[in-house]
């Protein structure tokens, strides 16, 4: 169910006003799961039963371990999470890819091999209930947290629909406490959690769909050399596509959350207003990227091992990091893209961050834009399916295509510029901010006049349900 | 004595966060579960959302009236999940029309019914090409029924990647791969659309006035081609037809939407990045691919019993001149029928068939479409042998 799509809408106004209607926490907690389970259900049914079965092996898991004496004891436990829900992720989301690899690595010695297309159908959102999964059996094994005595609660915590398929990456040690007694609504919560979803709905429908995709996939679709003003024009188009996609439906999710009483943490702040490829990480996907440095990085050393090795570390983060987004080589480029400039940064900071005139406004604001125009650089790995498209696109980009066909109107690229400056305008004017205290500065009929405005845009846009982008992942 | 998950750590040379206690540090970062609440503005959010509700109703409300002085009307939009609602319904001895939009406009369900015996299924979809549609009904092991296909070689012909072979592919898909959520979103929103003018995403969207802005073009950009406006209402069993305003006598939407159809019409120039040779050959060789695999379709349904008639819906003005001189008979539809050796009813072999007018040149109204629907049902059934 897409929450933009009209289901959604009468879904969304059903479980509302029945959740706030039953009595009991305990009942409400039954509806929810429900309710995550028919929202899941309403792509494929049958992948509800194996979203079902994994969350159980992780409960089970998670108990076990608890009770476990010794940590070789536990570590086995945690052995068996990791590639349960690995093994679950590896079969859906990399099998053919694996095999189309093992296909090409066998023909480079000369055997020719021919493997079965497996015809696996991916399950919406397995990237990311997976590890809402598995963040919970890897915290019980550090020790930071308890499990639950209440499949149901855990059952709850995994599949809780706003932030079940897309994110954000809620923890469960984040999201079980809230569990423990029924929420009590602080004034004007439901209200807000209503605006927020508008906001995330008038990101995705109006901003992302209407005013930048099909300028971003008639660039990325178009099978001819381009010039450089269109190659740009197209990679900046999907550089907001994707922000106002993701983040329209992360705003989405925490306000649907806040409507039920929960409170999901910022998946986005500002990152187009970046200094530095550290600081992107710090605003962009942050509960993937929390994920991975609290996970994956740290335990691999962080920063407190050797120089080499701690580059070593985030090019390994950033690579499996790509990886997770799809089974395809151009997500391993662009997260090892991503892994390069963390380490120039590193390299950078070293050599210049005492100098004075590092941290002057002019520098920093030019580090900003260089950070801007190496973010776009790597979406075009990002969004291209193959690498023909990627290089055909960088060659645009970077001017090897003068003669090459210019194919907006000018009324797409005076769209995509005007979109692209108010997004970067937008994110510089609040990057040390958060949104809520920006909303509270405006004046309250500011506040009720862009409010109408975005809910007008959304219904006057009519939206074609586009999948979000992250679904795929 | 080392344990052997130790030895298999260094071998392996896993994360250490299997194999040692958090610091510190990371209890800090990976979190005690913290009590983490969510800052609310401080606003009088109730008075806001009421204020709100109001001027969305109000806007919605005069939106909906300032659609309706223009002449809009509430109608069901046609789009892959109305497709896909009578796509399932097809059974094994259905009577399937498929094609283009004439055959959508040029329809008339009941007449069809009345002279063939039995209600037909209205599977053609403007603007496609009809190859998807009969290849998945050939693929359907259970159908052995009647098809009735539109063509319009200039579509019919349309190749791989172009936007008439993706509409039809994207009703195929969905189709396929409709989930329960689609199929619940098409219940709820086709009430919606019967009786609310402005929801019209080809007319009345953001994006189709977006379109319409006055802003000339750079040189040389590649502008897409226009499509015409709303010009027809469409019922719940996808039966189209033509708006009165557009089948009036010298009628300016008409006329709007005749200019709109010659550059529609109108074969691009070959790619840039294509020569011109490889171009006309990869085309040429395209088209015979066309011939080949509607054959092999028509094949397979005629093995299973299954029957199948081309249908060339009138078409008038500049549109048909422009049609006969691309995409002329002896290239198209001779051939096609030669190749597949089905029956097939071209409206002018027939003066009964011929004297319609098509207002905007492509389609009958919708008083002609029931008058010619008539007359065609005669030459069906002596074609399709019934």
């Amino acid at each position: 169910m897409l929450f933009n799509s009209l289901t959604f809408v009468v879904f969304f106004a059903i479980v509302v006003t029945l959740y706030w209607s039953l009595h009991g926490w305990e009942l409400r907690k039954n509806l929810l799961v429900v309710a995550s389970y028919i929202f899941y259900g309403a792509w494929n049914p049958p992948f509800a039963a194996l979203l079902f079965s994994t969350t159980c092996m992780d409960f089970w898991l998670g108990r076990q371990m608890a009770k476990a004496q010794g940590p070789h004891r536990k570590r086995r436990w945690l052995v068996a999470s990791v590639c349960m829900n690995l093994s679950m992720l590896g079969f859906f989301k990399y099998g053919n890819f694996l095999l189309q690899n093992f296909q090409w690595s066998l023909a480079r010695i000369g055997i020719v091999y021919q493997p079965p297309h497996l015809d696996i159908l991916l399950p919406v959102g397995i990237s990311f209930y997976t590890f809402h999964s598995l963040s919970y059996t890897l915290d019980i094994y550090r020790g930071v947290l308890q499990p639950t005595r209440s499949l149901r609660d855990f059952v709850l915590a995994v599949s809780f629909f706003p932030q079940l398929v897309a994110g954000p990456i809620v923890r469960a040690g984040d999201f079980l406490p809230q569990l423990r007694h029924p929420p009590r609504l602080k004034a004007g919560q439901f209200f807000w959690g209503l605006a927020l979803m508008t906001l995330g709905l008038f990101e995705k429908i109006v901003l992302a769909d209407t005013l930048l995709s099909g300028s971003a996939d008639r660039v990325f679709d178009y099978a001819g050399p381009l010039v450089a003003l269109d190659s740009w024009a197209g990679v900046l188009a999907f550089a907001g596509q994707i922000f106002f996609d993701f983040a329209g439906y992360s705003i989405c999710a925490i306000g649907a959350a806040l409507t039920l009483g929960f409170h999901l943490k910022d998946n986005f702040r500002f990152p187009y207003a970046a200094i530095g490829f550290s600081d992107f990480w710090r605003r962009w996907h942050i509960s993937l990227s929390t994920f991975l440095r609290d996970y994956l990085y740290i335990p691999l050393g962080g920063n407190q091992v050797r120089p080499f090795r701690a580059a070593l570390n985030l090019v390994i983060v950033m690579f499996l990091g790509g990886l997770w987004h799809g089974a395809a080589w151009t997500f391993v480029v662009w997260g090892l893209l991503h892994g390069s400039y963390l380490v120039i940064e590193r390299v950078f900071r070293v050599l210049f961050e005492a100098k004075r005139w590092a941290s002057t406004l002019p520098v920093r604001v030019l580090a900003g834009f260089a950070t801007y125009a190496a973010v776009c650089v790597a979406w075009v790995f990002f969004r291209a399916s193959d690498f023909t498209i990627a290089s055909r696109m960088l060659g645009g980009m970077f001017g090897q295509h003068p003669h090459g066909d210019a194919i907006f109107t000018t009324r797409e690229l005076l769209q995509i510029g005007s979109v692209t400056l108010a997004l970067i305008a937008m994110h510089w004017a609040m990057r040390d901010d958060t949104f809520e205290t920006a909303i509270m500065r405006l004046p309250h009929w500011a506040i009720t006049v862009i409010g109408a405005a975005m809910a007008c845009a959304v219904i006057f846009t009519q939206g074609n349900s586009n999948a979000f982008i992250y679904f795929q992942f | 004595m080392r344990s052997s998950i130790s030895s298999f750590k260094e071998r392996l040379r896993l994360p250490r966060l299997f194999f040692r206690k958090p610091s510190r540090e990371e209890q800090i970062h990976g979190g005690p579960p913290l009590e983490f609440e969510r800052p609310i503005p401080p606003a009088p959010w109730r008075g806001i959302a009421v204020v709100v509700i109001i001027i969305v109703i109000a806007a919605t409300t005069a939106w909906e009236l300032y659609c309706r002085s223009l002449g809009y009307g509430p109608t069901l939009n046609d789009n892959e999940d109305l497709w896909t609602l009578w796509r399932r319904r097809v059974a094994p001895e259905s009577i399937v029309i498929i094609g283009d939009s004439r055959a959508w406009f040029d329809v008339d369900l009941d007449e069809f019914q009345k002279g063939l015996g039995k209600r037909p299924i209205q599977l053609a979809m403007a603007g496609s090409t009809v190859l998807p549609a009969l290849a998945d009904l050939a693929d359907d092991k259970n159908f052995h029924g009647t098809i009735i296909c539109s063509v319009v070689p200039y579509l019919f012909f349309a190749t791989p990647g172009t936007p008439p072979m993706e509409r039809a592919e994207k009703g195929i898909k969905r189709f396929h791969n409709q989930t329960p959520a689609q199929r619940v979103s098409e219940y709820l929103s086709m009430p919606l659309e019967e009786h609310v003018a402005f929801l019209k995403p080809d007319d009345l969207s953001l994006e189709a006035f977006l379109n319409q802005l006055p802003i000339p073009n750079r040189p040389g950009a590649l502008v897409p081609p226009r499509f015409p406006p709303y010009f027809q209402t469409e019922d719940r069993e996808r039966r189209a037809r033509m708006w009165e305003k557009c089948a009036e006598p010298g009628s300016e939407l008409a006329k709007k939407i005749q200019q709109i159809w010659i550059p529609l019409f109108t074969p691009p120039p070959p790619p840039s990045y294509v020569p011109k040779d490889v171009f006309f050959a990869q085309l040429n060789e395209g088209i015979q691919k066309r011939f080949a695999d509607v054959t092999a379709a028509i094949e397979k349904i005629r093995s299973r019993g299954g029957k199948i008639v081309f249908v060339r819906f009138p078409n008038t003005g500049g549109l048909k001149d422009l049609e006969d001189r691309i995409t002329p008979r002896e290239k198209t539809w001779d051939p096609l029928l030669k190749m597949t050796g089905a029956p097939g009813i071209y409206y002018s072999d027939f003066p009964e068939l011929s004297g319609f007018i098509c207002p905007e040149w492509s389609h009958l109204s919708a008083g002609d479409s029931v008058e010619f629907s008539k007359r065609l049902v005669p030459h069906l059934r002596a074609a399709l042998k019934m």
